[in-house]
This record gives C-alpha cells, structure tokens and sequence, in this order.
C-alpha cells in the first residue's frame, strides 16, 4: 500500500473545515456563530467606512471616472477590517483559518463578494461627470450589501436604527428593544447577543455610533432637510446612530 | 428585413439540393453526403429529413418567428414580452429626468417624466392583463432618436418638444401633450449681457424679431435639443456652442473657455427649476413685467415611431386619463412647484435602469462651436 502523508492532513481539514455547526456542542455553537456576526457585523462596518473615507471623490463632479473599482474597495475594506479586528482576509486562507470559526470562513467571504458587487453596480452612478452628490453613501452601500448577502445566505443581515429613514430598514420588536436599551448608554465597542426562539437563533446587535462626518446629513438643525432630503435627526457626534443587526439560525436536536 | 435575409437562404438550400452535385460554393460536405449516398432521394423527401435540423441554423423556424409578429401590432408584443423598452436621456433635464442616483435598492431614476412612464406602464399591465415592466434605457439625448429608428425602443421621453421643425425629427411621432407651458427659455449671469437683452427687448415692440435679441452673444445649446435646432435654423446671427448636456454649458462658463457663455437656451421650465435650485447665480430671462421669456411655445409629448399607431392611442388614452383625473396636474405640482429632493424621491418611486446600456463613465461632456450655416 502507498503511504500518503498527506492523506490525514486533508481528512483533518475536511473534518475542520466541513464540520456542520450542529455536530458542534451548543455552547461552541452558539460561540461559533455569535463571533461569526460579530465579525460579519464588523466586515460590513469596514465596508461602510470605505465609502465614507471615499466620500468626496465619490461625489466630486469634475472627475468621470473616479477609479474606485471594487478590487481598490476590497483592499481597503481588507485594511480597515484587519485594523478592527486583527484578521487579515487578503491573506491565505490556511493563515487565517485559526482565527475565525468554521462558519466565519465560508461568510465573511460571501459578504464581501456582495460589497464588491454593489460597488460595481455603482460604477455607472460613481462615474457620472458633472453630478455632485449621488446618495452613494455608507447607509445606501450597506443597505443593498446587507439585502444581497441575506438573499444568498441563511444569516440575516441589516441595518437598522430607532427611526430609519428607510421603512425597509424598521426594526422588529427584538430590535427596537435593543436599540432603546442602547441608547441609554454610553458609547461603546460592546454588542449585544442572545439566543431567541427557544435557543434556535442567535440575535448579535452590534451599535453604530454617529461620527462627525454623519452630521452633515445627520446633524444640526433637526428638521432642516439634508441633501437627500430626508429631515436631519439633529444627531451629536457619539449618539446612537442604529445598529447593524445580524440573525442566525443555529442548528438543534 | 429579418425575413427578407433568411428566405432567400432556405430558397438557396432547396436549390443547391435540387441541383445535386452542381454547387460550387457554401455547405460542400452536405452536397458531397447527397451525392454518394442519397441521390435516388427526391429533393422535398431530402428537404423534410433535414427539417428538424433547421430549427437550430436559423432558417425556416427562424423565419416564421419573425414573420408572426410583423402580424399583430406593438401592443401585442409589449404585453408578450411584458417588458416595455423605454429611452430615457443620460444628461439631467430637472425635473423631467434626474440625475441618476443610487438608493437602498440599487441604482434608480426620478423625475416627472419617469412618473408618466410608470403610469403608462400600470395602465399596460391593466391592458395586458399581466405585469408590464418598463425597461429604461438612459442614453445620450441626441441617441434616442436613433435608438428608436432602429426599432430598440417602444418609446422615449424627456422634455422632448413635439413637433420640431427638423429634418433629424421626421419618421417618429409624438402622443397628445403630457406638459404645456414648455418652449425654449433662455438665462445668463452676467448683469451687462442681461441688461443688453433686456434693452433690446424694450425696443422690440411688437415682438416680432425674438431670435435676434441675441444677435452677436455666445449661445449654448444641448446638442439636437429643440433649443439647438432652433438657434441653428434662427439665430444665424449669433455665436452658437454645442454642449453634450446642459451641465458642460456651465461647467463651460464657470471654466471661463473660450469664447465665453454669454447665454444659455434650453428648454424653458428645466432652466427655470435650475435657476431656482442648483445654479441660483444664473437668471432666467424675463421682461420687464416679469413674465418669461420665451422663444417658442412647445409642449412636451412621448415620442414614438411613426408607425406605431395602436401604442400611440394607447398613450394618447393614458395621458387623456390623467388629464381628466386631474393627476396630471397633480404630477406637475409635485416636480415644479413643490420643494423636495430628489435622491429621496428616488429612493421611493425611482425607476431601475438598463446598467448595461448607460455609458460606463457618463460625463457631461463639453462644448464646441457650431459648424456655420
């Protein structure tokens, strides 16, 4: 018989790799699948701060093609993650294998797949010379990234906040509850995460807080419309922006 | 035409197998393979042998797919496809058409004109009996007369005035009038050229010389709009600037090129909604009494092919409905008179785009003078 050396390393990282969560033990489970959205949750911030840092050139009406593709996206959102949370996604998979669960692995990348695309859907309404303002901005990219990624994935992913401008955007009864108990406190890097329905899905809430730049649409004064036209919330910089909510189905006995 | 280019192949086929062995060009292994081994077969009994074989080459199959819609007219082909192809200009003509933008739902446009397009196509879906979309198509202002020529759209709009007098408008037809009060306006920013026009229209007592209030200024015009084909056929005593868009008229100006903007023409409720809202430093012109100036009277209608008669009483019907139900006016209100953003209104009741079809890299382009009379 020939000896293969390699032949239980590959069985080792099917095993690993393809290892349904439900073999797993609940606690691992739910661990598995809360650091999962935590960082789906924090890759699809990443996303949002890209468009946000690209804002101006996104919208500078001199320029046609601004150059921002979606491979000069996902290199920034590689960056922005990596700083975030330590987990470079532009390097080999093998190298990052051991810092993400096995559910993470085939996720994270299906999301930024999603990103990429709606970047490229945007390219026409990017490129437009001679248009200023386009509402591509971190709330309309994370919208349709999250709506795209939810429709190719069992994992729930969406933006929401108290009073959204999108009515899509409303949150449930889950949510709201949430967002209230959120905005009571002070800002911070904490998320919130519980089981619900009987322990058979896995809730993550994780805050976004209003930066300065948010406060030209966002801020001062509330009820001027802003250059979307939506009324401006009259919002500080820290307060309670929403939250990206993330809702995944664990499996049970 | 379709047609015309595939039978005379088939004819060929049924010749080339009643001669045998005679060909001397086109298909040799097919005539080799009826030479040496079907000979005895008489051509139909080879012909209906090879029948099943055509559907895939584009021949008789083909053919009569082609021929059976020439057979019924274009609204049974919209509520077949139920898809309606709409041509809708790339360049801005606030209200009409907005800039597009992107929204939580992906990439739409807005504006009045998109309003009537989705009315039309509610009232096609009552018609059909089943759902009609419309597929928009934004391209270039001066393209959609070409793209609707070669049979690619069913119609267009964007405060196109009907019944232009030009050589480049014949073939296509237009519906009854969605908008009135249209006409080719004209605004400028510098105080001495407004006070010059100005001047001369107080001495233009009887307001018979318009077009030469603006002899000796520099007009921008979008190019194959009526404004342009109007300064082209009357203002032959005026400078004349061809714009790929209304923007790169301004953008012309602010940039100081030469020779410097002394006017803008266009049409007039879409340079008095942007005086009003993004270029506050231009002013519609006016006479002294404050009411507009204008060049021509116009209304805006949908534009369809010449020969598209049942789609035209289609669309005539729609826009006598929404006249009547007073909606029209309704629509009017809510894109010239009220105050709104556009982007949200995009974000609720835009239209989605054909992506593929709009220019990658749309720029507003720029200007260029006229090529002389």
């Amino acid at each position: 018989m020939i000896y293969r050396p390699w032949l239980p390393l590959i069985t080792l990282a099917i095993v690993i790799g393809i290892t349904p969560v439900q073999a797993a033990p609940p606690e691992q489970q739910r661990a598995e699948a809360e650091e999962t959205a935590r960082l789906l949750a924090k890759l699809l911030q990443a996303g949002r701060l890209v468009i946000e840092q690209n804002q101006t050139l996104i919208d500078d009406p001199h320029k046609g093609d601004k150059g921002f593709t979606p491979e000069v996206f996902e290199r920034q959102m590689y960056e922005i993650f990596r700083q975030r949370t330590g987990i470079d996604l532009s390097a080999p998979a093998t190298t990052t294998a051991l810092a993400m669960p096995p559910l993470a692995r085939t996720h994270l990348p299906a999301l930024i797949d999603a990103g990429k695309e709606v970047v490229r859907d945007a390219q026409v309404v990017i490129n437009q010379r001679g248009i200023g303002y386009k509402n591509f901005i971190p709330a309309t990219f994370g919208s349709q990234t999250a709506t795209r990624f939810s429709k190719r994935s069992q994992v729930r992913l969406k933006q929401t906040a108290i009073q959204p401008r999108n009515p899509k955007n409303e949150p449930d009864e889950y949510e709201a509850s949430v967002l209230h108990w959120l905005s009571g406190r002070p800002n911070s890097d904490t998320y919130v995460s519980e089981l619900t329905e009987s322990g058979r899905t896995l809730r993550v809430m994780m805050p976004i807080y209003y930066q300065r730049a948010c406060l030209v649409c966002h801020g001062e004064p509330k009820g001027e419309w802003d250059i979307s036209g939506y009324p401006k919330e009259g919002a500080r910089e820290g307060d309670l922006a929403g939250a990206i909510s993330v809702k995944i189905p664990l499996q049970t006995e | 035409m379709a047609v015309s280019n595939r039978v005379p192949v088939l004819s060929r086929l049924l010749r080339m197998i009643g001669e045998g062995a005679g060909m001397t060009h086109g298909l040799p292994c097919l005539t080799a393979f009826f030479r040496h081994r079907w000979r005895p077969v008489s051509p139909v009994a080879a012909l209906l042998l090879l029948l099943p074989l055509m559907q895939g080459c584009g021949l008789l199959f083909d053919a009569v797919h082609q021929i059976y819609p020439v057979t019924t007219n274009e609204l049974d082909r919209i509520c077949r496809r139920q898809q309606v192809q709409v041509g809708m200009a790339v360049e801005p003509f606030r209200p009409f058409v907005f800039p597009a933008v992107w929204t939580d739902e992906g990439a739409r446009v807005t504006g009045l004109d998109t309003e009537l397009v989705r009315a039309v196509s509610d009232a096609l879906t009552i018609h059909c009996g089943a759902p009609v979309v419309p597929a928009l198509h934004l391209v270039r202002f001066r393209d959609l007369f070409l793209l609707l020529n070669e049979g690619q759209l069913d119609f267009f709009v964007s405060a196109v005035a009907a019944g232009t007098p030009s050589s480049g408008r014949a073939g296509f037809a237009y519906s009854t009038p969605y908008f009135s009060q249209g006409g080719i306006g004209a605004i400028a920013t510098r105080p001495e050229v407004i006070e010059q026009i100005q001047r001369r229209l107080r001495t233009d007592e009887g307001g018979t010389a318009r077009e030469r209030l603006l002899d000796g200024l520099t007009i921008a015009a979008q190019d194959s709009t009526s404004a342009h084909l109007y300064a082209e056929a009357r203002m032959n005593a005026a400078r004349v600037l061809v714009c790929d868009s209304l923007p790169a008229a301004f953008e012309h100006a602010a940039a100081g090129l030469s020779p410097p903007v002394d006017v803008i023409i266009g049409a007039h409720p879409v340079l008095d909604f942007m005086v009003k809202t993004t270029r506050r430093d231009w002013r519609l012109l006016a006479r002294d009494d404050h009411t507009p100036l204008r060049f021509t009277q116009a209304d805006y209608a949908v534009v369809m092919a010449e020969e598209s008669y049942t789609l035209r009483w289609f669309i005539n019907d729609v826009i006598f409905q929404l006249h009547e139900s007073g909606r029209l006016e309704q629509m009017r209100r809510r894109w010239i008179d009220d105050a709104y953003a556009y982007p949200r209104r995009a974000s609720a009741e835009g239209l989605p785009f054909d992506v593929q079809k709009m220019p990658a890299h749309y720029a507003q382009g720029t200007c260029r003078a006229a090529s002389p009379h």
